[in-house]
């Protein structure tokens, strides 16, 4: 028999103009839908999102078709993957016969729907239907059964899922309907090709023709109706992600990870500095509430949620959502909480895991910068002290300026202020400056350069904080202060390459500064070092084989995808490593990035002892890191937890400088 | 030459602080008068005229009823000095009788060097030598610099009276301090928190040092200012003046409030990152290290 | 209501002072500058006082001395001072107290100030006498060391810092001077839109000569740093060293330890 079914059998093609009209004021109504959400999101400022069209398109569909965030966690995330390429071959697949029935065969008159194409096709849509019915099931399971800790499950969830069922039910007893009455007998061997309607079908094997096409009509109007139902409840729902969060994939920035916008300072006719109402966020920041879905992976993964901060990533999107339902002069800073602005590290976990490309850090740094700029008020005394101190000699402990040069005595540096020629400018940075710990690695870097024949220039005491914490804080103004200053006098130097020790340094000079004027090649260490190697200007002898554990430093591992290269430098030393659970790009922060490094830590339990404790799981006796953050948060850290006897923490330059020669 | 000493009254009492004007005095070699505004109780046993006006009528703060008795003695007795203890009421008065007298101010003297007056300045970081150029000298000293001179001698009493409305300044009580809890004066051992301490988690590990030496702990204004430890435990010229057998400056700097506190102390070890801390010109024994790290490791030291 | 408050700028306490080349005063090579301290508060509370008035009173903020310290003028301004009076002069730390505060005196003395603020005593010279002087020139009442300052219906309540945590009530009838301790209050730290709107606000700049009347009736000789303790020691090196050896100190020097 021939491999093929007759279109609306058993339900007319009269029916066929009610079934469009139906089905087009179903989409009128979520499209009225989606356009009143427009006027919502409008409430924020405009922001251009639409630039670069091609690109952006590329990477949604790339994004959406590939499933690849969404899978990132595997728990719910495979489950979520498969389900939505299943329903996505039954929704095309729906699409094909709509189209064979009502266009290409009247109109063509071609038929694809029939022989191998038919076979393939039905067998596709069946094991589709099956995937998406078992990964339903999944997802429910884990919902409703395993109720995973932070997982908000609410009305709407039973609903949907219960919608959901249904209709990829409804669709199997229609086929096996249609399948008991026209296939069964007539064409077994077709019937093969889809497997759970043959199932099906045998179950209703015993009825009379009659009974069938009562079934089948009742089955196929009942899954015309919940389809519709869908469709029309979909802006309206949870559902509304696979427009909102497909588009969010469309307007993700395309701008470096971590940049900041940079205020004009001279306009003065801004009125409004930083976030304090809905009307002062962008229409992005609205839109993110829309595209979120709550799977709570930000808040899994925030350093401050995890150690008991009141700050929770994903509430704060959902909050600044449901402040623009209440109108665009809703204030902000009451709903979400001075604490938990306050809390955040700007690590970028949230903003790497989340599936929906929602900007979370952004966020806090606007509602801070109102608290700042605006307020004037700080999370903490000591921090408006380290702010004054910063004002008055250039390094937020309040150290006299005079002396920031002061660690490269001995050393064989060139000072760069006057005018004598060096191969790289060596930016030291506040810590490495004045923090005794920290002098270590500043001098452990200089060696190595002098080991590799190149010759570092520092800018001494004319040096001044780059200004990152203060802009983490929100403190737009103290930062762009500073960094004129710094730019000037990078500038005045002539030098063309500057290297860091510090990744909040590498990523302010070289990212952050182009929006002031500076546009020259900055690096951290580590790429440098590693280059060095590899050009062989620097030799580096085995020895013998250390067991350690790395810390991939936010500032350097998400924000700047720096990964190999440390490991390269460590292995090349002839140092293991035994990986935490959480390194790369899925690493936990030290506690002291957006600016907390100024702050005394109240809330909750120690950041930093949460990140000791898992690299002491490791077993290895050693903890590398390459941020003077990380370093002073990690030897706090070891001070106030059990592994004073069991951990050390030494700076990757410490491991490099041990090891040269060869 | 001659020395008018304004000696200090206070809820009744006359303070200990006017013997160390007498000290000074008699370290310039000059003779020597003193007024007060007091009682008859209340006078200084020394040689030489008290004028003495009645604290009753005065009233014990009044600028410039006091400013008036002074002069009036000033007139009686034409000193070249007039020297005042560099305290809250010396450093309010003295220079309302100084710009009466057209006389150059030498303020919080801390000793007397090549013809001149030693003070101290840039937060006690540094010194200066000042010589005054007007025919009379108003002088403040700083409590504790000059040791006190014993208390000996029959004044002769001169009363004087005067009536001097307030000129818009009306004193109208006093609010007691907050009930202290420690009385540091009668330690033997202080161990002090400063802001070498850095945070109020760190503040164990000073009273553990205190504890292991058998004292007590105190504190610098700023870290009673910050809040890590009550108020009753600063020592310096707004907390207690102290003189323990043993006292240990822990991460403090040394600023002149501090000092002026502590400086009688017989025996003074201080912890300090800064090896040129003012600290150091009063420490017995200076240790260069961060107070955090070198706390424990004594604390361990002196329980073995 | 009229309101003065004069500031001084001096130099960041944790800098290294050296004597400058006369011997008389510190090199001013490599400091880092700011308000002094004591004059913040004298800011703060005047700006506390106008804004507790409905922002009727006038603050004029003054400062004595070089290009330099208009810097700390803004930083008033943006507290929310009105406007600044600059007296300019080029070398105001070769003027004693009392020629300070005959300058300030003879620029406020025609222009009707209610009240004027200022600091207890400077954090490098710290002599102390300027506010009071200039009360004493300008026929103000005058009270120092204010850790606490309330105004109502025209009288002010202060509150003097004495010895041993006592505190001397003082009431005061304007026109009145008040020097400012710690304690007093918490300097604001300036909102951005303040910063923006100081740098419209006027800075008037006068010459010191023309406010200049009176020759110093003090002057300095030397200025260097402090000897160290006679026969005090100092330890560095390995902490648990140290520690020994203090310990053994401490048992032969003290009785303290057994």
């Amino acid at each position: 028999m021939e491999a093929t079914r007759e279109i609306y059998w058993n339900i007319g093609h009269g029916t066929v103009l009610s079934m469009y009209l139906l089905a087009a004021a179903a989409i009128v109504l979520l499209a009225r839908g989606i356009w009143m959400r427009v006027a919502h999101w409008r409430q924020g400022k405009p922001l251009n999102r639409f630039d670069r069209y091609p690109e952006r398109t590329r990477r949604m569909i790339a994004e959406v078709l590939g499933q690849k965030k969404v899978a990132r966690v595997r728990a719910g995330g495979v489950f979520h993957a498969l389900f939505f390429w299943s329903f996505l071959i039954l929704f095309a697949g729906t699409l094909l016969v709509m189209l064979q029935a009502d266009f290409m065969t009247p109109v063509l008159q071609i038929n694809l729907l029939q022989g191998h194409f038919y076979r393939g096709f039905s067998l596709v849509l069946d094991v589709a239907g099956a995937g998406a019915i078992l990964m339903l099931a999944g997802l429910a399971v884990r919902r409703f059964l395993l109720k995973p800790v932070g997982l908000e499950t609410v009305n709407d969830d039973y609903r949907i899922h219960a919608l959901l069922f249904a209709i990829l039910i409804t669709g199997f007893l229609v086929e096996g309907a249609r399948m008991a009455a026209t296939e069964l007998e007539q064409n077994p061997e077709l019937a093969l090709f889809s497997p759970v309607g043959l199932g099906v079908a045998k179950l209703m094997a015993g009825a009379s023709l009659e009974k069938l096409s009562l079934l089948h009509r009742t089955f196929w109007w009942l899954h015309f109706a919940l389809v519709l139902g869908f469709i029309s409840i979909l802006s309206r729902t949870k559902l509304k992600h696979i427009f909102f969060t497909s588009a969010n994939a469309f307007f993700a920035p395309l701008e470096p990870k971590g940049a900041l916008a940079t205020i004009n300072l001279e306009d003065e006719t801004i009125e409004q500095f930083g976030a304090a109402t809905v009307a002062d966020l962008s229409w992005k920041d609205i839109f993110d509430a829309d595209a979120c879905t709550s799977c709570k992976r930000c808040q899994d993964r925030c350093p401050a949620h995890v150690t008991a901060k009141p700050l929770s990533p994903m509430k704060l999107i959902q909050q600044i959502g449901e402040a623009a339902e209440s109108g665009s002069n809703t204030g902000l800073i009451e709903t979400i909480g001075a604490e938990a602005i306050w809390s955040c590290t700007t690590c970028r976990a949230c903003e790497d895991i989340c599936p929906a490309n929602n900007e979370h850090v952004n966020k806090v740094i606007e509602l801070r910068r109102n608290l700042t700029l605006m307020e004037g008020t700080f999370p903490g005394d000591e921090v408006r002290t380290a702010a004054t101190n910063l004002e008055v000699n250039g390094n937020p402990f309040g150290m006299a300026f005079a002396a920031r040069g002061d660690w490269a005595e001995g050393l064989e540096v060139v000072r760069v202020g006057e005018g004598e020629p060096a191969d790289i400018l060596y930016f030291a940075g506040c810590y490495a400056s004045f923090d005794k710990r920290n002098r270590e690695v500043a001098r452990n870097f200089v060696k190595i350069c002098n080991a590799a024949g190149v010759k570092v220039g520092i800018l001494g005491k004319d040096e001044k904080c780059c200004g990152e914490p203060a802009r983490k804080l929100g403190n737009e103004y103290l930062y762009q202060m500073l960094a004129q200053e710094d730019i000037e006098t990078i500038k005045a130097t002539g030098i063309r390459k500057i290297v860091t020790t510090c990744p909040h340094c590498f990523n302010t000079l070289s990212r952050d500064y182009q929006d002031l004027g500076l546009a020259i090649e900055t690096e951290h260490y580590s790429t440098w070092i590693n280059q060095l190697l590899e050009d062989g200007r620097l030799k580096l002898k085995q020895g013998e084989l250390q067991d350690c554990t790395y810390h991939d430093s936010c500032y350097l591992g998400r924000y700047k995808d720096i990964l190999s290269e440390p490991r390269a430098l460590l292995n090349a030393a002839g140092w293991q490593i035994k990986e935490m659970d959480q390194s790369g790009y899925a690493s936990f922060c030290c506690g002291a990035g957006g600016g907390r490094i100024l702050a005394e830590e109240n809330l909750g339990s120690r950041i930093n002892v949460a990140r000791i404790e898992q690299a002491a799981a490791t077993g290895a006796g050693i903890l590398v890191s390459n941020c003077p953050f990380c370093l002073t948060m990690f030897e706090d850290g070891i001070k106030t937890s059990d592994c004073e006897e069991t951990l050390k923490v030494r700076d990757l330059t410490e491991i490099i400088i041990e090891r040269i020669g060869g | 030459m001659k020395a008018l000493l304004v000696c200090e009254y206070r809820e009744g009492k006359l303070l200990d602080t006017s013997y160390e004007l007498i000290a000074l005095a008699d370290k310039l070699g000059v003779d020597k008068a003193a007024v007060l505004i007091g009682s008859e109780e209340a006078v200084p046993k020394m040689d030489g005229t008290v004028y003495l006006a009645d604290a009753a009528v005065c009233g014990e703060y009044n600028p410039a009823a006091h400013k008036a008795v002074i002069l009036a003695a000033v007139a009686k007795e034409n000193p070249d000095y007039l020297i005042f203890c560099h305290s809250s009421y010396g450093w309010d008065l003295a220079p309302r009788v100084a710009a009466a007298l057209k006389a150059g101010q030498i303020t919080e003297v801390v000793g007397i060097v090549d013809g001149g007056f030693e003070v101290g300045c840039c937060n006690a970081k540094m010194r200066r030598v000042v010589k005054p150029t007007s025919a009379k000298v108003v002088l403040t000293i700083q409590a504790g610099a000059f040791a006190a001179a014993p208390a000996q001698g029959a004044p002769r009493i001169e009363p004087i009276e005067v009536t001097v409305d307030g000129q818009g300044l009306t004193f109208t009580g006093y609010e007691p301090a907050e009930a202290k809890t420690i009385d540091l004066t009668r330690a033997e051992v202080i161990v002090s928190a400063g802001r070498g301490v850095g945070k109020k988690d760190n503040i164990p590990l000073i009273a553990a040092l205190a504890k292991a030496l058998g004292g007590e702990l105190g504190a610098s204004r700023p870290v009673v200012d910050a809040g890590w430890v009550e108020h009753s435990l600063q020592v310096g010229t707004t907390g207690q003046t102290v003189a323990p057998k043993l006292y240990v400056a822990c991460g403090i700097s040394g600023a002149i409030q501090h000092l002026a506190g502590m400086k009688k102390s017989d025996f003074v070890v201080a912890i300090n990152k800064d090896k040129d801390a003012p600290i150091g010109e009063v420490a017995d024994v200076l240790v260069v290290a961060d107070v955090v790290q070198f706390a424990p490791i004594l604390t361990a030291a002196l329980q073995k | 209501m009229k309101i003065l408050v004069c500031i001084k700028q001096v130099p960041d306490m944790e800098s290294r002072f050296k004597p400058a080349a006369d011997g008389l005063w510190f090199n001013e090579a490599d400091l880092a500058w700011r308000i002094n301290e004591y004059d913040e508060y004298a800011v703060e509370q005047a700006v506390k006082l106008k804004e507790q008035l409905g922002n009727e009173p006038e603050i004029t903020v003054l400062s004595i001395g070089p290009d330099r310290v208009v810097e700390v003028l803004k930083k008033a301004l943006a507290m929310g001072a009105d406007r600044a009076v600059h007296v300019q002069d080029s070398a105001p730390q070769q003027k004693g107290p009392w020629q300070i505060a005959s300058i300030i005196a003879n620029y406020a003395r025609d222009k009707g100030f209610d009240l004027i603020l200022t600091g207890m005593q400077s954090q490098d010279r710290g002599s102390a006498q300027v506010g009071v002087l200039v009360a004493e020139f300008l026929g103000f009442a005058c009270a120092t060391t204010l850790v606490g300052f309330s105004y109502v219906d025209g009288v002010i309540h202060a509150k003097r810092e004495l010895e041993g945590g006592l505190k001397g009530l003082v009431d005061l009838r304007l026109p009145a001077l008040v020097t400012c301790q710690l304690g007093l209050n918490i300097p604001r730290y300036p909102t951005l839109p303040n910063i923006m709107r100081a740098k419209k606000k006027e800075i008037e700049t006068l010459s010191v000569t023309s406010l200049l009347t009176e020759e110093p009736l003090a002057i300095t000789t030397q200025f260097y740093a402090p000897a160290r303790k006679e026969g005090g020691l100092v330890l560095e090196g390995d902490l648990n060293e140290m520690a020994q050896q203090l310990v053994d100190i401490l048992q032969e020097k003290t009785s303290v330890v057994r």
